[in-house]
């Protein structure tokens, strides 16, 4: 019989594939590493027979790649030689147990058959496996299987299917985790050597002040927020207000114009209105109206909506979707696609969902005709769908947080694959003493989507009563108003995870990994918003920052009052995340946009360059060499630039963290 | 020939509204060189008159000129034949607040702008100069400060949008107002009674631009103050 060697990315993967193929698959202990097991059964391959199957998993990355030993120490080379140091790539002592498990189980299988998830990354680690696999026995044939859920007809189908690992991925990465190595250390040590003295140390430990290529641009957008925020300056506007009664309703018309910021203005084209007495519709609309349903979820939505909605923060919804997908009830959760394939059975998905006391009445009348293919979005990784439910899991099942993620992926799923919201709008407009002012009227027609999904609102407001072009009407009322601007709000997670989107920093699968970097690295603090007072995280208090806030539940302000209803578990862990610098995260940003803003580090530009050349390795436009090369580079001017300069981040420092210290 | 030169420049200009003073007219003609044709000396003198300050060049004579109690803002609306020529001295937008014009301002400095959520990155190439789409397009409505010849200032607003009218024009283009109306001192411009003839006064239009972000700094902190 052939033998065959399958390795999944981590444990409990290979425990629920290898359950799924083998039944109650026998678990053996690996010598070294307890929660690593080597599961065997036999199994009917379509391409290659019967076999016996060891189906093990490794734990993440097994390589490391580090500078060679000499350039190791902090003090044996200085930091701008990391650029062209040598490095090797080597099994960490703490994976040494797992690299030797898969070398003996290698040695003397005939096929390796790597099952690490389906992205960039599992596609490197599925390399490290290969090499391993490879030293112990240079004839294995290797091949990789295509999954994006674990749910046992989806396996089935990916044990049968087997495909190629890709090498244009794990070039990719290759390039990414050596300029992460070679930035990240440079970069780190310069600025700790020549920064550390300054900062207030506390306990006896010396603060290493780290640099990471996306978290400094994931900073600065932190850091740019509450600096608009701190110099933001309120102003007066006016506006005008018109109100005309029909029919005994009293329609309020608002001003085309919004508000201007002149009260000179305002007043003058104010008693233009009144001087004019009356005024004559202009337009009147009545047409039909949608509220489209949402797109197909992708990482990044699920994200932003989870601390939007589910009061978690991107970090805990990633890792509790993770282990929804683990246990085989949502599909792989990191994915940038927004299109369902044509070919997808999405009714059989929709058909587990109809036992639900909550949505199972919606589903079912999905089943009964009401479905409607999901809407397409403009992405597709071309790996894996969106993220969907897999199968049915009772909410008994489930712990807090994975109850409020399955609920939310399950209820994102059923609205795509409703009807769009329907409704009646109606428009008036009039022109009063040359000014334009209009009305608007809702009414919602059919529900449809929005009766399971009630993270979206859209209500009917009050009826219009009937005008007719040419109209002469006489205002009841019109006022003019004063209004005041305020300051924007400091950075929430949302919107932090839309500007790192946007602007290209990570991809969606570490995003939540860099933020959770900046807290750590106490760049910035998180608090709960509407929840502490207005004036935490204010200059002083050196890195360790004030004002932490969470816990506190603070509904109410303006994230909370979007909180959805219809959940009815309400055991929140937090309400909406906002993040303030800490006066070192200050510093560190505006010392680098002093020294340049062209390629200041704390600007998404250089950042965003590399991520597109990864894209580009990938699809094979470039090499691996040509990317590290050039990165480096551009990176190396910004380093020589800012040795050059370091006067310039050290005044920053003293400004923000020694000053304020002081005093 | 000179008197002849002077009359044919006299007329040009003069056929654009322009009434420069007989000094104005006589120093022009004697800076020209002898043989420049004469289609080159009318559009010189032209740019000369348009690119100086009108409250020396041209001769105020009381039609063209805003009336003695413009600021009388007792009265609400009245008409003003004219035509009138005068320059612009000041400009603002005031549909933005003064704070989102200062941190438009502070982004084109960083060589930034934005689309939606993006932040992009400006890069001057040489020859096109600035290709920048400031993040805030300026739309108005804007508040002018207008100056006729005899150095009579008032303010204007221009409502419905006028071609040419912007925070990016140059301070001390020059303005030709016909049958305008002026409420409460202001003067309402409209397409149908404006027409702008161009020009700049260059000391005026750099300090202007210099010190807009400071001016715009200053009035948003003014304007907060009583009520903050």
């Amino acid at each position: 019989m052939t033998r065959i060697l399958c390795v999944a990315e981590k444990p409990s993967i290979a425990k629920a594939v290898a359950n799924h193929l083998g039944g109650q698959a026998r678990a053996e202990n690996v010598r070294g590493i307890q929660w690593v097991k080597n599961y065997k059964f036999d199994y009917e391959f379509q391409r290659w027979g019967r076999s016996t199957v060891t189906f093990t998993s490794v734990a993440g990355h097994i390589q490391n790649m580090d500078f060679q030993s000499r350039y190791r120490k902090w003090n044996e080379c200085q930091p701008g030689e990391l650029f062209e140091a040598p490095t090797q790539v080597f099994v960490a002592d703490d994976k040494k147990p797992i690299s030797d498990n898969i070398a003996s189980q290698a040695a003397y299988a005939n096929i390796l058959f790597i099952w690490t998830d389906c992205d960039r990354e599992g596609e490197h680690i599925g390399s490290e496996i290969r090499e391993i696999a490879r030293k112990a026995n240079p004839n294995i044939q290797v091949w990789r299987a295509r999954f994006s859920n674990i749910e046992r007809a989806h396996i089935i189908q990916a044990a049968a299917n087997p495909i190629q690992l890709d090498d244009a991925q794990v070039n990719a990465v290759a390039a990414r985790i050596e300029l992460d190595l070679r930035l990240g250390a440079a970069f780190t040590r310069m600025q700790t050597l020549a920064l550390q003295n300054m900062i207030p140390q506390r306990d006896e430990v010396r603060k290493v002040i780290s640099y990471g290529s996306c978290q400094f641009p994931t900073l600065g957008f932190v850091v740019d927020r509450y600096l608009r925020v701190r110099s933001f300056v309120p102003e007066p506007f006016w506006y005008i207000k018109v109100v005309h009664e029909k029919d005994g309703i009293s329609v309020k018309f608002t001003w085309r114009r919004g508000h201007l910021f002149d009260r000179m203005a305002v007043i003058i084209m104010f008693e233009r209105c009144l001087l004019s007495k009356t005024a004559k519709v202009t337009k009147t609309s009545k047409k039909p109206t949608k509220k489209w349903k949402p797109l197909p979820l992708t990482t990044v939505e699920l994200q932003k909506m989870g601390s939007r909605f589910l009061r978690m923060t991107s970090q805990d919804v990633m890792t509790t979707a993770e282990a929804l997908y683990t246990k085989g009830w949502i599909s792989y959760p990191r994915t940038e696609t927004d299109q369902f394939d044509k070919g997808m059975d999405l009714r059989r998905l929709i058909e587990r969902q109809q036992q639900d006391n909550r949505w199972g009445g919606f589903a079912q009348n999905l089943m009964n005709g009401g479905f409607s293919q999901p809407r397409n979005g403009r992405n597709n990784d071309k790996a894996h769908p969106p993220i969907h439910p897999v199968n049915y899991v009772a909410p008994t099942q489930l712990n807090d947080n994975e109850k409020r993620v399955y609920e939310f992926v399950v209820r994102r799923f059923l609205a795509c694959c409703s009807e769009d919201a329907l409704g009646e709008a109606t428009d008036v407009e009039i022109e009063y003493g040359g000014e334009n002012f209009h009305a608007h009227g809702l009414t919602v027609i059919a529900r449809n989507y929005l009766d399971v999904y009630p993270y979206d609102k859209w209500e009917s407001s009050q009826n219009l009563p009937a005008y007719a072009v040419g109209e002469i009407v006489e205002p009841k009322e019109a006022t003019m108003e004063e209004g005041k601007t305020t300051p924007p709000s400091y950075l929430t997670e949302p919107e932090l995870i839309a500007l790192m989107d946007a602007n290209g920093i990570g991809t969606d699968a570490t995003m939540a990994e860099h933020i959770q970097k900046i807290k750590d690295r106490e760049y910035v603090i998180a608090r709960t918003k509407g929840g502490a007072s207005g004036n935490g995280g204010e200059g002083s208090g050196g890195a360790r920052g004030r004002g932490r806030g969470r816990g506190r539940a603070g509904r109410g302000g303006r994230g909370g009052a979007a909180a959805a209803q219809g959940h009815g578990a309400g055991a929140a862990t937090g309400g909406i995340q906002e993040f303030i610098p800490t006066t070192l995260g200050i510093a560190l940003i505006e010392g680098y946009d002093n020294v340049g803003f062209e390629t200041s580090l704390s600007k998404p530009f250089l950042r965003k360059e590399m991520e597109v050349q990864m894209k580009a390795i990938c699809e094979g436009r470039s090499s691996r060499n040509d990317v590290v090369q050039q990165n480096l580079d551009q990176y190396r001017a910004v380093f020589i630039r800012t040795t050059q300069q370091i006067n310039v981040l050290k005044a920053a420092i003293t400004k923000y963290v020694v000053q304020p210290n002081q005093s | 020939m000179a008197t002849n030169l002077v009359a044919e420049l006299t007329q040009h200009l003069n056929g654009r509204h322009l009434y420069p003073t007989p000094a104005w007219i006589q120093s022009f003609v004697s800076s020209t060189r002898p043989n420049t044709p004469l289609p080159a000396l009318k559009q010189t003198a032209l740019f000369r008159l348009l690119a100086a300050d009108i409250t020396t060049t041209l001769k105020p004579s009381p039609s063209s000129l805003f009336p003695q109690d413009i600021f009388n803002s007792e009265i609400k609306v009245r008409q003003l034949t004219g035509p009138i020529i005068c320059q612009v001295l000041d400009i603002e937008d005031i549909g933005l607040s003064r704070w989102a014009q200062v941190e438009a301002i502070e982004a084109q400095e960083r060589g930034e702008t934005t689309k939606g959520r993006e932040i992009i990155r400006v890069v001057e190439t040489e020859t096109e100069g600035p290709a920048i789409t400031p993040a805030l397009q300026s739309r108005g409505p804007f508040k002018l400060l207008l100056q006729d010849a005899k150095g009579a200032q008032a303010y204007a607003l221009d409502l419905s949008g006028i071609d040419g009218i912007s925070t990016n024009m140059s301070m001390g283009s020059k303005l030709l107002l016909r049958t305008i109306q002026v409420r409460r001192a202001v003067v309402m411009l409209e397409p149908s009674n404006v027409q702008l003839l161009g020009g700049k006064l260059d000391a005026l239009d750099s300090a202007w631009k210099r010190a807009r972000k400071d001016r715009l700094m200053g009035a948003a902190k003014t304007s907060a103050g009583p009520n903050s």
